[in-house]
């Protein structure tokens, strides 16, 4: 049973605490005297920080409808809030850090950013069209204004166009669809949609309106076909904005094409095993088939990559397509270790972004060529993105390695072998560009020796990103539990 | 249930793991940096020695650089490195104290950490496991342990990198511990993995010498090949249990026997494997190799790891397999003999060396396999008895040759000595207690332990006549070689370099109190296990066997048995003759090394090949180096050449050029024309709706 709007708001709290920073921010812009303080840095952190102490706090059982069914409180959500509330607080360390951000104006980015994780939390939690997107929407139109952040920049001003141009695109194709499926059914309650789809409908429209669907989502996270905005987009925008899009919105993004497809075209037997598909549309192939297209791609176009962030723009998109490998399996167990998955991306993407953002203060440039000899410039900063690399190409003991492995054992379980081949051969062609990089760092004479100062407090997040992306590798049981709990709770 | 001090067991591995976490942040943020800041002005630390002993090239107690006015930083680590080893002593032995407080049936406690490695029907949990034998281990670890770190605040005070050096005795320690108390094989094998890296690393703790990284990795790789075999067998022990954790597989044993799964053949395949691991281990033949070079390690690393904890970890891991290894007799056997052969063939190389060092080494891997001979004789608590006595006495021995080396500023030729017992009292008096221990002499706790193992030799259904008469005949040859080490070392004229000569000192105090609590413990130790002959005489009760027989019930019970019926008289008598040959081995020392001092080089000298031959050690590395290692090497130069650079490189240039190829032209669709983009979105959800109609 829903609860009212009144009722609801004492469920809200997490939401709350973003809304009322993003408030006090734009107080801050107004009133502020110097624009680039880092008082707006610290108050974001802060209001962020109670949001992820509210989320962590919330009860999530039992599962609840909040506001007449518009949002769901579940175990899923809570994960997915968590995820995404603590990607921002390191993507907000890392743009303190940053020097092409430093001169801007402060409270405005985070205005945005902040706007960004409110729409994640709702895009998590949505279980109706309307407000699905809604949320979708103000996940991507602050995004567009971060990709261009740097006014100054040709590039940054591209990103933002091309993106503007291709999500609209992509969410007019996405809204279409929705208007397919509330033309169906009537209704535009996601479980009343799957409930009113199980009953037997007309195939052809209902495929239709799927894949449109698709589209929008597939947008989000990245996947091949719909892809082509990402690598002109990170490439463009200032370096944490493009870590925190290619963990922040990819991870709402799964957690919405998780909830949307298995509430609408599947039921969960009560026992909690396997998924089965409850309307005509069987879309497990038509992921099988992106899911292996994403990876092959992202892969592959990454090995030509001269430039840092571009290669790891590239490599985003094919863990997308690992993480897809989940998706198709209508198990329990695959959603569980795309969970998995996304925390162990979290620690190891941001962590090699980080190491990008910490060489281009130094370097001013993010070319593969200029990492030559790191490991004697900058140590630290070398082996820490080795420990990344590593970890993304998932070689054992690192903890990439522990979120393969629940991928690919879940895709074997299931007797899905060619995609488990074609995943396994994606890793060797990404071992190859990832270990060029660090190849590059340590093999290669620099063309300047002088030491690369990486101050103390860069160092200490970096220890803090890198110690979870080996301690997974070796003890993994307490995420994988969590992981396993947040499934279970996935209720509509 | 309230267990007390027993829930507490954690900290025992967790007190040395924030050692290694303290002494790690000193050495990385506090060290480091000083070390290359100098390393930077050029002065390489070498050259500038008070010494100047680094001619000799071996063991020369630190990089002896002219330690400036002692940093802050290094009283700090020489402090926590100690600390966190006494805080785990002191936990043990409340812990220890607690369990025998319990009925004898009841001592097992079992605490679970955390779970590890949940996956499909395999887990394993992170679990410790007290009980008898676990808890001698702890306690000679962990007390040994302390009296070997206070001893290296003193010998390593001239080094530069203490911290480093403190981060890897800890972790040494974490490593051991967690050997040791973990509750199943894979938490074995954790730690026998940790402390097999920390005996890399601390045998090539002077990397900047060729000699002591290649002892390193000698170590390393010899070592690879005895994991290798735990590791299977691990595997095969799984695959027939379908568990890891001790209690289980232990309690499935008779089950599994009466059912056929587990048979005779299984177990010996298992046992095998494992011991396999303990030969690289415990370093036995074939491949003791690794530990003699291992003496290129600071001399406290070779009195801890290679003599009194690490090397016994495979006579642990027999007698915890106890009840698999009964299962096999062709096992049983393998240990055995492969044990006695140790024993007697080291003890003779042992005879030939100069290095000072080295004498002890070979006696290290001699003494191991007396524990070898005990646990194959079925006489398991013998030869956890032997492994307590010999960490005693051999760390004193040497602690005590490390305080002589140190004294003669890196020398350890004992040709280049003698005389030293004016200078150095304490170090002598105590060696010398540590000489009369492993000689065997009655009374002292090396005579106890071995004369067990001689007696079930030669009285266990699994002994005979001839493995007691080889460790007997081994027996004195080790207090043959020992009290030549002495004589050679502390008798007679001085032969030592007059430069030398002039520095000699006794050590400080840090060095000597645990040369002194350690011949304390070399007397007193084997007390607590005497044999019933002895024991009956003063009334004192066998408290070891007593301890130990809940572990090693059915091994103890088979013992035993033999001895029951045994007349005493022969037990007497066998006694007797084995102090008899431990008594002419010390007389033909004598004889040799203070009578007539030029006889040793005439018998040399008339039998050059013989001398040659066990001088040489038999060839053994290099026949190894010849029939495995060249073989090994040629090998993959061929495989190099022919195969890889010919076929995979090839190969993989080929995909990758495709692989290329292929991006590249992807890449090229990436055009950046925002129009093109939009409609590939199109176009992609056509194609896919167009594809599923045409299905």
């Amino acid at each position: 049973m829903p609860l009212g709007n009144l009722a609801s708001v004492s469920r809200f709290l997490p939401e709350l605490a973003v809304t009322a920073t993003i408030l006090l921010l734009v107080a801050v812009h107004v009133v502020g005297k110097n624009r680039q303080s880092s008082a707006s840095a610290l108050l974001s952190l802060a209001g962020v920080g109670a949001a992820l102490l509210l989320t962590a706090l919330q009860p999530s059982m039992p599962a609840v409808s909040l506001f007449e069914g518009m949002v769901a409180l579940d175990g899923f959500a809570v994960f997915f809030k968590a995820l995404t509330a603590l990607a921002t607080i390191v993507v907000i360390f890392m743009s303190m850090d940053s020097a092409e951000l430093s001169g801007k104006s402060q409270a405005e980015y985070y205005v945005f950013l902040l706007s960004v994780l409110l729409g994640m939390f709702l895009l998590s939690s949505a279980t109706d069209l309307v407000m699905l997107y809604l949320s979708l929407e103000l996940v991507s139109i602050p995004s567009y204004l971060l990709a261009g952040y740097l006014k100054g920049r040709k590039s940054s001003n591209e990103a933002s166009m091309k993106y503007v141009v291709y999500g609209a695109t992509a969410s007019g194709v996405m809204i279409y669809g929705f208007s397919l499926l509330y033309g169906l059914t009537g209704t535009t309650q996601i479980a009343e949609i799957g409930r009113a789809l199980a009953t037997g409908k007309a195939a052809l429209p209902l495929f239709l309106a799927a894949v449109m669907v698709a589209v929008g989502f597939g947008y989000k996270i990245a996947a091949v076909p719909f892809h082509m905005w990402s690598p002109d987009v990170y490439e463009g925008a200032p370096t944490p904005v493009t870590a925190f899009l290619s963990v922040g919105p990819k991870a709402a993004g799964f957690a919405v094409l998780v909830r949307f497809f298995y509430t609408v075209f599947a039921s969960p037997d009560g026992a909690g095993g396997p998924w089965t598909l409850s309307s005509p549309v069987d879309w497990t192939l038509l992921f099988a088939v992106l899911s292996a297209a994403t990876m092959t791609v992202g892969n592959l176009v990454a090995v030509n990559q001269k430039n840092v962030k571009r290669l790891l723009a590239y490599s985003s998109i094919a863990h997308a397509g690992y993480m897809l490998m989940g998706f198709v399996l209508l198990t329990p167990a695959g959603i569980q270790a795309i969970l998995f998955y996304l925390v162990v991306y979290l620690f190891m993407n941001l962590g090699a972004f980080y190491v990008v953002i910490l060489v281009a203060n130094g370097t001013r440039s993010e070319d593969i060529s200029d990492y030559a000899g790191l490991g004697s410039r900058a140590p630290f900063a070398a082996v820490s993105l080795a420990i990344f690399l590593f970890a993304l190409t998932g070689i054992p003991p690192f903890s990439g390695f522990i979120g393969k492995v629940y991928l690919f054992a879940e895709v074997i379980n299931r007797g899905v072998y060619w995609l488990a081949v074609v995943a396994a051969l994606n890793s060797v062609v990404s071992l190859y560009y990832y270990a060029r990089i660090v190849k590059v760092m340590f093999l290669e004479e620099p063309a300047e020796k002088a030491e690369l100062a990486v101050p103390a407090f860069p160092r200490a997040l970096l220890c803090l990103l890198a110690v979870p992306t080996l301690l997974l590798g070796v003890y993994w049981e307490p995420v994988i539990r969590v992981a396993a709990n947040s499934v279970r709770l996935l209720a509509f | 249930m309230v267990n007390g001090i027993l829930d507490y067991l954690w900290l025992v591995p967790a007190l040395p793991l924030l050692g290694v976490v303290l002494n790690g942040a000193i050495a990385l943020f506090a060290e480091r940096p000083l070390l290359l800041a100098e390393a930077a002005r050029g002065d390489g630390g070498h050259g500038t020695s008070p010494h100047g002993a680094s001619s000799h090239g071996a063991d020369t107690h630190g990089g002896h650089g002219d330690s400036h006015a002692p940093a802050a930083y290094r009283k700090l680590v020489a402090f926590i490195g100690p600390a966190v080893v006494a805080g785990a002593f002191l936990v043990s032995l409340l812990s220890v104290l607690a369990l025998a407080a319990r009925a004898p049936h009841d001592r097992l406690f079992v605490q679970v950490l955390f779970p590890w490695i949940q996956a499909g029907g395999f887990s394993a949990p992170a679990a410790l496991q007290l009980d008898p034998l676990s808890s001698v281990m702890i306690l000679v670890v962990t007390g040994v342990g302390f009296l070997i770190h206070v001893y290296s605040v003193g010998y390593m005070s001239h080094e530069k990198a203490v911290a480093r050096y403190f981060v890897y005795l800890n972790l040494f320690t974490f490593a051991m511990l967690t050997l040791v108390l973990g509750d199943n094989y894979l938490l074995m094998f954790v730690g026998w993995e940790g402390v097999g890296l920390c005996s890399y690393l601390l045998i090539g703790f002077w990397y900047e010498k060729k000699s002591a990284s290649d002892a390193g990795k000698k170590a390393f790789i010899v070592n690879r090949i005895g994991d290798f075999g735990f590791l299977l067998g691990m595997f095969l022990l799984f695959w027939t249990f379908g568990t890891l954790s001790y209690t289980e597989v232990f309690a499935k044993v008779p089950l599994l026997s009466a059912n056929g799964t587990l048979t005779t053949g299984i177990a010996t395949a298992i046992t095998l494997l494992l011991f396999l691991g303990a030969t690289g281990k415990s370093a036995q033949i074939p491949l003791y190799v690794w530990l003699p070079d291992a003496m290129e390690g600071p001399t406290p690393v070779s009195a801890l790891i290679h003599a009194a904890t690490m090397v016994t970890a495979g006579v642990y891991m027999v007698a915890r397999s106890n009840a698999l290894f009964l299962l096999s007799p062709v096992s049983m056997a393998v240990v055995a003999v492969v044990g006695a052969a140790t024993a007697i063939f080291s003890a003779t190389i042992g005879i030939t060396q100069n290095d000072i060092k080295r004498v002890l080494a070979y006696s290290t891997v001699s003494q191991l396999g007396y524990m070898f001979l005990a646990c194959g004789v079925g006489a398991f608590t013998a030869g956890i008895f032997h492994l307590m006595t010999h960490a005693f006495f051999k760390a004193l021995l040497f602690l005590g040759s490390g305080s002589v080396i140190h004294a003669l500023s890196g020398e350890q030729d004992m040709r280049k000595m003698g005389g030293l017992k004016k200078y150095l009292p304490i170090t002598f008096a105590t060696m010398f207690v540590a000489t009369l221990a492993i000689a065997g002499i009655p009374g002292l706790s090396g005579f106890f332990s071995k004369d067990e193992i001689l007696w079930q030799a030669f009285s266990s259904p699994h002994g005979s006549v001839l493995l007691w008469a080889i460790g007997a005949l081994a027996a004195g040859i080790t207090a043959f070689y020992m009290f030549r080490l002495v004589f050679l070392t502390f008798f007679g004229a001085s032969r030592m370099e007059p430069q030398v000569e002039k520095h000699v000192h006794e050590s400080p105090f840090s060095m000597t109190v645990p040369l002194m609590l350690l011949a304390v413990l070399s007397i007193v130790g084997g007390w607590i296990g005497m044999p019933a002959l002895i024991g009956d005489l003063f009334h004192l009760p066998n408290h070891f066997e007593a301890w130990l027989a809940p572990v090693f019930g059915h091994g103890a019970e088979g013992a035993a048995h033999g001895a029951e019926h045994a007349p005493v008289a022969l037990e007497w008598g066998l006694m007797a003759a084995s102090v008899a040959v431990a008594l002419c081995g010390i007389a033909l020392a004598y004889a040799l090394y203070r009578v007539r001092t030029d006889t040793p080089k005439k018998i040399a000298d008339s039998v050059p090949g013989l001398y040659d031959w066990v001088s040489h050690k038999y060839y053994v590395d290099e026949i190894y180096d010849l029939f495995i290692v060249r073989r090994i090497v040629n090998g993959s130069i061929w495989l190099w050449q022919a195969f890889d650079a010919a076929f995979i490189d090839g190969a993989v240039n080929g995909i990758a050029a495709t692989v290329r190829g292929a991006g590249d032209r992807l890449r090229r669709v990436q055009t950046g024309v925002v129009g093109g983009y939009a409609f590939s979105l199109l176009l992609g959800a056509i194609v896919i709706v167009g594809y599923f109609l045409a299905r």
